[in-house]
């Protein structure tokens, strides 16, 4: 049985002022239910790639779609563009979580602004979140008073609140200090479970490997490899692929 | 020497002209921050030719002292301006106050505006808020309590700078030490007794400053 197609991506392109040409005429189509890992070195356009999707970063050619919601680069509004932010949730490198808002806050601000959900509600939902993330005992803290992974699970927690069509998690475990690491990527895999669809920007290799069943390897704006992992990592004819993970293993066992 | 009884005499005399002074510095202070916010936002939002100008403004506000641009205001702009001509001196000071601390206003909030990090905001966004959520609910909050502490100084400031109206004949603190010292010319005391008063006022209003960013300290 063919799965639905949920998120479809049709000659995205993006260059910066200055000329950068990051992403390079990317077509691409993720199935509901896909744990997508995209890795490859710094500077490819990973992030980028991600960033398009809600439209943080506007790319310079292409078109989006994710569910019934479609956006093209050269006719899109603003209504568009919050309508697609609405389909999806990003996780971020750095948490950003909001410093003037609890941890139960942060996780409740897009419930009751976003989707106008009565307050008791929302409460109820954010809770529950931050409980299944491990954070139950940290509600009322503001993210100045929590560690690095457990700002970074309440930022799980509130990407999940507004149950989104899909999470993207942009190098979630980069910023954090090897300690947290472990933590984070454990959330996430009780994430995965669910069978909610994700998409996940990593440097963490063998973590892709356990948690998505297709992976890609992004160079030089374009998408080199797409397979699922069993392939992927016995895919010797890719040199550049070859070279990427032999250098990431040696970094591991450092 | 020092004439120690005519120094508490001519501090109560001072003394009085305290709510002159004040007054000049609460309504600027009122209207400088009115324009420092403009001008912040437009910076912040960059808004296209009122951008540039207020920009301009800032630099020449900081870039010039405060006495010339009061002169120029009332004596040279007077020379061509009706306005100017009929204004009393308490509003040609409080308006030249306004825009001065006005400006340098608008950098204290602008600052404060800049220093909530792009995250937050992208994350907000991603989350579907829109633009004025993001600012009113995000940014604002956080940017108040980084604003409050360079905005207090630059309200002291104005208090100490609207000492210059008594170059326009303006009795405030100052205007009164002048008539009281080329009366008795004990300019030793009266002028302490100046910066006694001054030194007070201020001091009262760095106790609330302290209140307040204790508090705002606390926040989270």
């Amino acid at each position: 049985m063919a799965k639905e197609v949920l998120i479809e991506i049709e000659h995205l392109s993006k260059s910066f002022p200055g000329g950068t040409e990051v992403l390079k005429d990317i077509s691409l189509e993720i199935h509901k239910g896909d744990i997508v890992a995209i890795i490859g070195p710094s500077g490819t356009g990973k992030s980028t790639l991600l960033r398009c999707l809600n439209y943080l970063t506007v790319p310079s050619e292409g078109k989006i779609r994710i569910g019934e919601c479609t956006v093209d680069v050269k006719s899109h509004t603003k209504e568009e563009v919050y309508a697609l932010r609405r389909k999806s949730s990003m996780v971020f490198q750095q948490f950003n979580l909001f410093k003037n808002k609890t941890a139960l806050e942060n996780v409740m601000e897009a419930l009751t602004k976003v989707q106008k959900m009565p307050k008791a509600e929302a409460e109820e939902i954010s809770k529950h979140l931050l409980e299944q993330v491990g954070m139950g005992d940290r509600m009322d803290f503001y993210p100045s008073k929590l560690s690095g992974g457990q700002q970074q699970r309440v930022g799980i927690a509130r990407a999940l609140a507004v149950n989104p069509e899909v999470i993207l998690f942009d190098e979630p475990t980069s910023a954090l200090d090897p300690e947290w690491v472990k933590e984070v990527l454990a959330t996430i895999q009780e994430v995965a479970k669910e069978g909610r669809t994700m998409l996940i920007v990593t440097h963490e290799i063998s973590f892709a490997r356990q948690v998505a069943n297709r992976i890609l390897f992004m160079e030089e704006g374009k998408i080199q490899v797409d397979a699922p992992p069993e392939e992927f990592f016995s895919d010797t004819k890719q040199e550049r692929l070859q070279q990427f993970l032999s250098f990431v293993r040696r970094e591991e066992e450092l | 020497m020092f004439d120690v009884s005519y120094f508490f005499s001519v501090v109560p005399k001072i003394f009085l002209k305290v709510p002159v002074t004040l007054e000049i510095a609460l309504i600027a202070t009122f209207f400088s921050l009115i324009l420092g916010i403009l001008i912040a936002i437009i910076s912040y939002y960059q808004v296209p030719i009122l951008n540039p100008l207020c920009k301009f403004l800032v630099s020449f506000m900081r870039g010039t002292p405060i006495v010339a641009q009061l002169y120029f205001f009332y004596f040279g702009l007077a020379v061509y301006s009706v306005l100017v001509r009929d204004m009393t001196p308490i509003s040609a000071v409080a308006f030249v106050l306004s825009v001065n601390v006005g400006a340098f206003m608008s950098e204290s909030i602008r600052g404060a505006l800049m220093s909530v990090e792009e995250g937050q905001k992208e994350a907000a966004l991603s989350l579907g808020m829109t633009h004025f959520q993001v600012v009113y609910r995000i940014v604002l909050p956080q940017a108040i309590r980084v604003a409050i502490p360079p905005l207090f100084n630059d309200f002291i400031n104005l208090i100490k700078s609207s000492s210059l109206a008594f170059m326009l004949g303006v009795p405030d603190i100052m205007g009164a030490a002048r008539t009281e010292g080329s009366q008795s010319y004990r300019y030793f005391e009266v002028y302490g007794a100046v910066m006694l008063v001054y030194w007070v006022v201020i001091s009262f209003f760095d106790f609330f400053r302290k209140i307040v960013e204790k508090r705002l300290k606390e926040a989270y």
